[in-house]
Formats: C-alpha cells, structure tokens, sequence
C-alpha cells in the first residue's frame, strides 16, 4: 500500500470519527424541541381540560362556576346514556379494529409478494386513492350508493325485492369506517411484512408445509409488530371518530364523540364536556398501554 | 368687538373639544372592510343575501360577507374571544332568540335598544326576560309537520301521533336535539301546554314510544336531502325548509296538525369587543335588517312572518297556517318563552339523547 493510499485511509478515519456527532449536551435536547413543543401544548390544552371537567355550569350565567367538584364526573356515572354511549363506541372500535386487520392483511401481504409490477402499482393506487377523498365526502358517498334509492338497492328492486335498511344504522358505520380505515392499516402492516426474509417461507415450503401453514405459523407470528401498530391506530382513531358515525349512523348511533360535541355546542356545557372528553382519553391511554404492556409497542416503538 | 364675536371661556372649550372629538367620531363611523355575519346556509343563506346584505352594502357601500360556521359552533369561540377581549371572530351572529338568550345572559352582548328602526314593530321583536335590547327579534317561524304527499294519499296528517304508525318505521325525522318537537311531544304524549316546562313525562313517554318506530335524527340538510333521497315521509322540521325543498323540485307539503306545531323566533346581535367603527356599521346592518323594505324581501324569501308590520305574505302562503300574521293564527300555534326554552333546553335534551341514544 502506498504511502498516499494510507495517508488517505488515514483521513477518511479521521472524518469517521466525526459521525455519530458528539457535540454538547443541549445538542440531542435541541433535536427533541419540536416533538416536545408539540407534547407541551397538548400537556397545557390537558390541563386546561381538567380544570373545565371540575367546574360544573351555573345555567343562571352559562359560566362555570369558580368552585372545583365532581360533578360532571358523578353526571358521567349517573347517566345510563354516556355508558351505553362508551359502550357502543369501545365495541365498535373493537369491531372495527378486528375487520380492518382481516382485511387489510391479505391485501398488505400480497402487495409485498407479488412478482407483478403493474398489480404491486394498481394495488398502490387502490390504497393511495381513499386519502385524496376526505372522510365526510367518503361517508355521503356511502349515502348516495347504499340510500333507499341509491345504487345498490336499486339493484335489488331491479330484482324485484324490497329495498334493504343498508344505512342508518351500527352496521353502517361499522361498514363505513372499516372502509375509512383500511388504508391506515395497510400502510402500517406493509413495513412490517416486507421485513420478514422470504426465505423463511420457502423454507417451509421445501419442508412439505401446505401455504395456510406457512401463513400461520411463519408469516402471521412475523407479522405481530405490524398487526399491533396497525390494530393501535385503527382503534384509537375509531374511538375517536365523530363523522362516520354522525352521517351513517342517522342520529341514533352516535359514538362518544359526538356526545363530546353535543356537551361542547350543543348544550353549552363546556363543563361537562371536558369531564367526558377526560374519560375518553383516559380509557384510550389504559386501553393502549395495556396492549403495550402485554404485546409490546410492535412497529410504533423504535425497536420492537 | 361686539359681544357676540368675542369667544366666551365655555365656547372655546366647547370648541376645542368638538375638534378633538370629530376624529374620533370620524374614526368611529370609519367603513370597515367588510361586515361578518354569521348566517345558515342553503335557502337561509340565500334570503339574508338577497334581502338584507345586497340592499345594505348597495346604501351603505359595506361589503358583507356570510360566514356559515355552525351556530353552536360559533358560540364558544364568540364568548372566549368577548372574555379574553379579543376582537370577536363575527360582527353579527344571526341566531335563534334561544341561543341569543343564552349569549345575552352570559353578557356578551352589545345593546341594541337605540336603533331607530326599533320603532313600531311587532312585540315578537322584543326579546323576553332580558333588559334592554341584546338582541332583536327578525321574523317568527313554525316548526311544521313536513310530509311527502304520496306517503300520505288520503290527505295530510292530521296529528302528529301518526309518527307512532308501525308502517313508518325508520321514515320519519326529527331534529337530533329534539328542538323544535320537546313541547309537541308533551301535548301529543297526552299532556298539555300547562304541563310545559314541570311535567315533560307525557312528552318523553311519546319518545319512548316513538323510538320503536326509529326515527332518523339530523340538522336541516339531512332533512332535504332524507326527503330528496325518498329515505323519510315525515319530518319535523322548519317550513323554510320544506318550503325550499318543494321550490327545488323535491315532492313535500307542509301540515299543522291537531296538536299544533312549536313557533319560535331569530334574531340578530352583536358581540361585544369590537372596534368602535366596526361595531357602529354593525348596529348599521341590524338596523337596515329591521326596516320595511328589508324586512319585506327577506322574510318573503324565507317564507316567514316578519316583525315589520303590515307587510303581505308570499302569494304561496297566503292563509298557510305555518305563516301566522294574527294573534289567532299564533293562538293555534305552541310558543314556549325563551327564558323557559333556555332554562329547560340541557334537561330536555339530556332527556331526549337518553331515550334515543340509550
């Protein structure tokens, strides 16, 4: 090796030595500022949300009262209808959380496997399309096809049937924020699938293994980080949701979103709805970290 | 120098004075920009347009823009703006005298009794249990009995307990607060309008009986577009909306039945907080919407009753008992006082999503 080879060599050392960047201590803090900016409002806007839930409407005023008391909390507990409100919105977050991954599997699965370009594109632009239509335009589309006199039930008086309640109903929204959520899910499955060696499947393969077996007990336990990120973000933006189940659900299927806003706006009672918004924060954050802690953070935590 | 050319000590001061205020005068009857009015949408929108805001910025050369933000939306972000004493987001909310109350209680506000047009209207203008003028009553209007006429082939329904008819199941509509229906139910549910505001039993019990029939529960567009779509046969709803519905083509009529319907008024207000010249064009615009001529082409465009007197119906509703112009036409008619409507509206409501969404 020649002396200017190694003289080189020797620099490039050098300026390897630079990378990771060790410069001062408020370095690493000054990357965390924006994340921690956004955290600190969200923190501020919480706190503000808890002093509102304690202070309950004086209807003389239509103020909250300067007393603190837990009355918008014992109205929580003491109203049958929040309750079967929570109770329809955690079902159908369950629900909907269980048919999206159903669904959005396969379809993950084989846009990561299949050897066609033009059907990995088509299967792209499928999953790509939704996210240029909002989610009230989506929802009202779903009126005019699945309506009295839309698409499908004309079909079906074509056949000479009675036209099916297909909207206004739970099994509406369910069906429309399925169809909402797919997208999130598959992009967030997708990752995950990709990292699973393919040999590993032409292994069991070579070892005599049907492709269902191969499915189950090669690729689907792979794909468990995958399938906890995606089912963590299905649920926790079905249990918030508010428009679905606002325009498919026909005013009687409302989840707890909406009896936040209808606290908030309709009834003035900003009060009571800080108090209930707390308790839908609170149970998501449990229900989160109850998965975290059982099957750990999959594809949402910086190493699984 | 005679007595009357030599400036007295007062006079110089009063004229001092005068030249230090004219700026500020002047200032405050600045043109702004533009003027903000909350407003409806749809058919609503269109009648403040063409009735008022036209004909105020063709006076006045005020331009006026229609801002649709929900009307409960807009609540929250007005009276945060008028208690942190920020400028307001609207220069005048049009609301419902209910929601308007509710405001005017909470002070946020401005007074509106010295606007000339004040004078020699209706006493549907004068809003109930509260001092002065925080806001102003525009026109009354009727929560009808909205039908699709095929639904209905031996004539319109003659009470509202035809709702409770087993082959409407899943086609009829009422508002998703239960606005507009809460004293109907009562009266139709077996009670009376004495039993309104201390005994809503009868009402809710009629809920009970109405939730087997599942009713749809939405805001004005879903009913037009409920009816458009063929998805409902009744509805309650506002007659400016049926009214609407019919003008564009859709196959509805409108009914009182025998229990009668709920009338209710809108008004306009302003908030408090805002700049002194923005606030004069404002008190401007409400007083132009209160004057005859304005009154006339607004309220025939919405189809309601004003409160500018001895003005004529629209032609097409011409003896319509949902355009009440007499005390008798009013006496068919169920009006509950605001400050009961704004007392009672979170218990009512509160009762109404636990019977439906329970």
């Amino acid at each position: 090796m020649s002396s200017a080879v190694r003289r080189g060599l020797d620099i490039l050392e050098a300026l390897a030595r630079l990378w990771p960047f060790r410069g001062p201590a408020g370095v690493g803090w000054s990357f965390l500022a924006p994340a921690l900016l956004i955290v600190g409002v969200l923190v501020i806007g919480l706190g503000y949300m808890i002093e509102a839930s304690l202070r309950e409407l004086d209807i003389t005023t239509y103020r909250l009262r300067d007393e603190y008391s837990l009355g918008n909390y014992q109205t929580f507990w003491s109203r049958d209808v929040y309750l079967s409100v929570l109770t329809r919105t955690l079902l159908g977050a369950l629900l909907v959380t269980a048919i999206t991954l159903l669904l959005a599997l396969p379809y993950a699965y084989l846009m990561v496997r299949t050897t066609s370009a033009a059907i990995r594109k088509a299967l792209l632009v499928a999953l790509f399309l939704p996210f240029f239509i909002g989610q009230v335009v989506r929802a009202y589309g779903w009126l005019i096809i699945l309506g009295r006199e839309g698409l499908v039930n004309s079909a079906v008086a074509a056949l000479g049937f009675e036209p099916l309640p297909l909207l206004f109903n739970f099994s509406a929204v369910i069906f429309g924020l399925v169809q909402y959520m797919l997208p999130f899910a598959i992009l967030l499955l997708v990752p995950a699938l990709q990292a699973i060696p393919e040999d590993y499947e032409r292994a069991a393969e070579g070892l005599g293994a049907p492709p269902w077996r191969t499915f189950a007990t090669i690729v689907l336990p792979l794909a468990r980080p995958g399938l906890i990120g995606a089912g963590i973000v299905v649920f926790t933006l079905t249990l918030t949701d508010f428009a679905m189940p606002e325009i498919l659900g026909g005013g009687t299927q409302d989840f707890f979103a909406s009896t936040i806003y209808d606290s908030f706006f309709q009834i003035s009672n900003a009060g009571l709805g800080a108090a209930l918004s707390m308790v839908l924060v609170t149970l998501g954050s449990l229900i989160v970290a109850g998965v975290f802690a059982l099957a750990g953070t999959g594809t949402l935590g910086a190493r699984a | 120098m005679t007595r009357l050319m030599r400036p007295s000590r007062r006079g110089f001061l009063a004229a001092g004075a005068a030249t230090l205020a004219t700026p500020a005068i002047l200032r405050a009857q600045e043109k702004p920009s533009e003027i903000i009015v909350r407003a409806w949408g749809g058919a609503w929108g269109d009648a403040l347009q063409g009735g008022v805001a036209d004909g105020f910025t063709a006076a006045t050369g005020v331009p006026v823009r229609l801002d649709f933000t929900e009307d409960n939306e807009i609540k929250p972000k007005i009276w945060a703006a008028v208690d942190q004493g920020r400028v307001p987001p609207i220069h005048i909310n049009w609301d419902t005298t209910t929601n308007a109350t509710i405001s005017a209680r909470r002070g946020a506000c401005v007074d509106l009794s010295d606007l000339p047009n004040l004078e020699g209207l209706l006493p549907l203008a004068t809003p109930v249990g509260l001092e002065g003028y925080p806001l102003v009553n525009t026109y009354a209007y009727v929560y009808v009995c909205a039908y699709r006429p095929e639904a209905f082939p031996d004539g319109p329904p003659e009470s509202w307990r035809v709702m409770l008819d087993p082959k409407f199941k899943g086609r009829i509509a009422l508002y998703d607060d239960g606005i507009g229906f809460n004293p109907i139910a009562v009266i139709a549910g077996g009670g009376t309008f004495d039993d309104i505001p201390d005994n809503m039993e009868p009402g809710y019990e009629f809920y009970r009986q109405l939730k087997e029939n599942a009713p749809l529960l939405g805001e004005d567009p879903d009913f037009t577009t409920w009816f458009q779509n063929g998805e409902i046969d009744l509805a309650c709803t506002i007659s400016v909306n049926a009214r609407a519905a019919r003008q564009s083509g859709i196959e509805v009529e409108w009914t009182v039945p025998a229990e009668g319907c709920k009338v209710d008024t809108d008004g306009l207000w302003i908030p408090k907080g805002l700049p002194a010249n923005e606030e004069h064009w404002a008190r401007e615009f409400v007083n132009y919407a209160l004057s005859g001529e304005a009154q006339e082409k607004w309220c025939s465009m919405l189809g309601l009753p004003p409160v500018y007197p001895g003005l004529a119906p629209p032609a097409d509703l011409v003896g319509d008992p949902a355009y009440p112009t007499t005390p008798e036409d009013f006496a068919k008619l169920v009006s509950v006082p605001s400050p009961i409507l704004v007392d009672n509206q979170p218990i009512w409501f509160a009762k109404f999503s636990e019977i439906f969404q329970g």
